[in-house]
């Protein structure tokens, strides 16, 4: 069984890894720093020699490859190994074809091909080349609901997270805070092992990870510096129920 | 009579599909089956067969580009062409169409369209770019009723109706209609799995107008191409001596082999017609002054026979480090118990036990120098290939 290190420098402290198979909802409020999370967890896999995948739902992939650039994360070396599923490209109308890295899909709503793609992706790095740790990162399943409805969402999932499990790899699937009722986010919780819950309070940051140790971590104050989390160790005693 | 124009499928079908029979292209999820439909589409439009196209993930637009993609182009097929754009609609999107379904969420919306389009263009190929989304959309028992709808206005219009379907977990009952109710075939389009999906088959599982073949083909998409039957890398591996050079050629319908003084001295290659299957078969040599060759020789390698001779259990270490330096730890396994003639063979149950091999490793008793068993085992692998769908 394979073990992952998240990368987020504190975090690790007390979640040294995460074991292989693990599938994690990573939910926050907008503008709270999501997605800097969830490419740091990627390129911490790929900076270890392993594959990433990553589904992006609301930005092209040319889009995602630039912010790994424009945040001085070099993903030259890492290339091989990296494989997006750009379902906003053809959404919008842009006529562009697939290339080494980037595979398209016809829009969020068509999960058939989003699935192809990642599995694609997987029989590439895993067969050809050889890569036996993968992380899958869906960004976001906010966006997938808002196409397709929570029942055809819940049964992608329960087929992906049950790909995750059985390649040992590791999934991250992000979800807008706000956007969807608690009985949304719980139905999707059910096929999950772990959650990196976000909140934002007095203007600050914070970071917690539940079901990846034996009880949830205290919440982590953080900061956000290009493509930097910077954990403060600050500790904020949790709102009561 | 219309062809689906998927290889080998045809013949199975005893030719293609009957005037107002449906076809299913029951897909596992994460295996390219779509192009099945597009590709069945094409293949009439080339005949000039009329065509309507249901999209329901894509804009007509993306239709068109994903067609160019594979090599086809749907410009010099206008005329015969109609596309029944049941996607624009869901996201706001302006469209072109001449059938345009208002509500796609609706499956009322789709039949009337779909009629429309039908009623005007009779006597032709409809082929649904994704059932399964339609279902997402409009629910499970809703789009149920909708087939039984279909198939009423499709003998009305002499039509044949090839729907692609992803088989998402949906209800035990939605999938059991689909399979057993509502097509007149089904043909099922998979995927070989271990820890990933790493190879695609498709099968006919169900036709009601001819016999059903107990036939698979594997495949991939090729781009420009489309679905290509695929021939699989089979690596057959083992100590030095233990037979694998004549395993291969009792097993192969033709074979060579690079050998000096009667010892393998670079690979063997075998070629397999079995039962509709094509299948092309490696030999690894044996002495360990090759294996810096061998992984190169595993690779990309979809199932692996062991040969070890039973009269000799000091090999037996040697044939486990040979699945580890062929890198094919882990994919479908048969062991060949080779030399079962021999005086001192030892039986598989024992030989199992000497390797302390696992219980779902298969260990088949052969003769390769008179073929006995190699048949039974090359149907064995192919059944550990299938087992993993």
């Amino acid at each position: 069984m394979s073990d992952y290190k998240l990368g987020i420098p504190g975090l690790e402290e007390v979640v040294p890894v995460v074991k292989g198979g693990t599938n994690i909802m990573l939910i926050g409020p907008p503008m709270s720093g999501k997605e800097v999370i969830a490419n740091n967890i990627l390129y911490s896999g790929l900076a270890q020699g392993e594959s990433g995948i990553l589904v992006t739902t609301s930005m092209s992939g040319e889009d995602a490859l630039k912010w790994f650039k424009d945040n001085g994360l070099d993903l030259e070396p890492h290339k091989p190994r990296l494989g997006i599923v750009d379902c906003m490209s053809q959404t919008i109308g842009l006529a562009i074809g697939d290339t080494e890295n980037i595979k398209r899909v016809s829009s969020p709503v068509n999960l058939t091909g989003i699935s192809v793609g990642i599995t694609n992706f997987f029989e590439d790095f895993w067969m050809k080349k050889q890569v036996r740790k993968a992380r899958l990162c869906v960004y976001s399943l906010s966006t997938m609901l808002m196409y397709s409805n929570l029942q055809t969402v819940f049964r992608f999932l329960h087929v992906f997270t049950g790909r995750i499990k059985t390649a040992d790899a590791l999934g991250i699937y992000v979800v807008e805070q706000g956007m969807h009722d608690d009985a949304t986010i719980n139905t999707l919780k059910q096929l999950l092992d772990g959650v990196l819950e976000v909140k934002v309070e007095n203007d600050s940051c914070f970071l917690r990870a539940m079901g990846m140790s034996q009880k949830p971590t205290k919440w982590y104050e953080y900061e956000v510096e290009g493509s930097k989390i910077n954990i403060k160790y600050s500790y904020v005693r949790p709102a009561p129920p | 009579m219309i062809e689906t124009g998927i290889p080998k499928l045809d013949e199975y079908l005893d030719g293609g599909i009957p005037t107002g029979k449906s076809l299913v292209y029951l897909i596992h999820p994460g295996v390219e089956g779509d192009v099945f439909g597009m590709q069945s589409l094409y293949h009439n439009l080339e005949k000039g067969v009329k065509g309507i196209y249901v999209t329901s993930t894509a804009s007509p637009h993306a239709i068109r580009d994903r067609f160019e993609e594979l090599g086809w182009d749907l410009n010099s097929h206008r005329d015969h062409l109609i596309i029944v754009d049941a996607y624009s609609a869901l996201i706001g999107q302006d469209s072109e169409e001449r059938y345009l379904v208002e509500d796609p969420e609706d499956t009322a919306s789709i039949l009337k369209t779909v009629e429309k389009a039908l009623e005007e263009n009779p006597r032709g190929l409809l082929v649904c770019e994704s059932l399964s989304n339609i279902m997402d959309l409009a629910g499970e028992e809703d789009t149920l009723q909708l087939l039984q709808d279909f198939h009423k206005v499709l003998v009305l219009y002499d039509t044949v109706s090839i729907c692609n379907f992803t088989a998402w977990p949906y209800s035990d009952e939605t999938i059991r209609r689909i399979k057993d109710e509502l097509f007149n075939a089904v043909v099922k389009v998979g995927g070989i799995a271990e820890r990933v999906i790493f190879g695609q088959y498709y099968g006919v599982s169900k036709v009601d107008w001819t016999q059903t073949k107990d036939a698979t083909m594997l495949f991939r998409v090729i781009k420009p191409g489309g679905v290509k039957a695929f021939i699989p890398k089979i690596l057959v591996t083992g100590p030095y001596h233990a037979g694998k050079s004549t395993f291969i050629h009792s097993i192969s319908t033709r074979a060579v082999s690079v050998n000096r003084l009667g010892t393998t001295i670079a690979l063997d290659h075998g070629h397999i017609e079995h039962r509709g299957i094509s299948a092309d078969i490696f030999g690894t040599p044996g002495q360990e002054r090759f294996d810096p060759i061998l992984k190169l020789l595993g690779g990309e390698a979809l199932g692996v026979f062991l040969v070890v001779d039973s009269t000799q259990p000091t090999s037996f270490p040697r044939a486990k480090t040979m699945l580890e330096l062929t890198k094919t730890f882990g994919l479908p396994t048969v062991v060949i118990a080779n030399k079962q003639d021999l005086s001192g063979a030892m039986k598989p149950d024992d030989l199992r036990d000497r390797m302390k091999l696992p219980r779902d490793i298969p260990i088949l008793p052969a003769v390769a120098t008179s073929k006995t068993g190699v048949t039974d085992a090359f149907e064995m692998l192919l059944k550990r290939i299938m087992e993993g769908l």
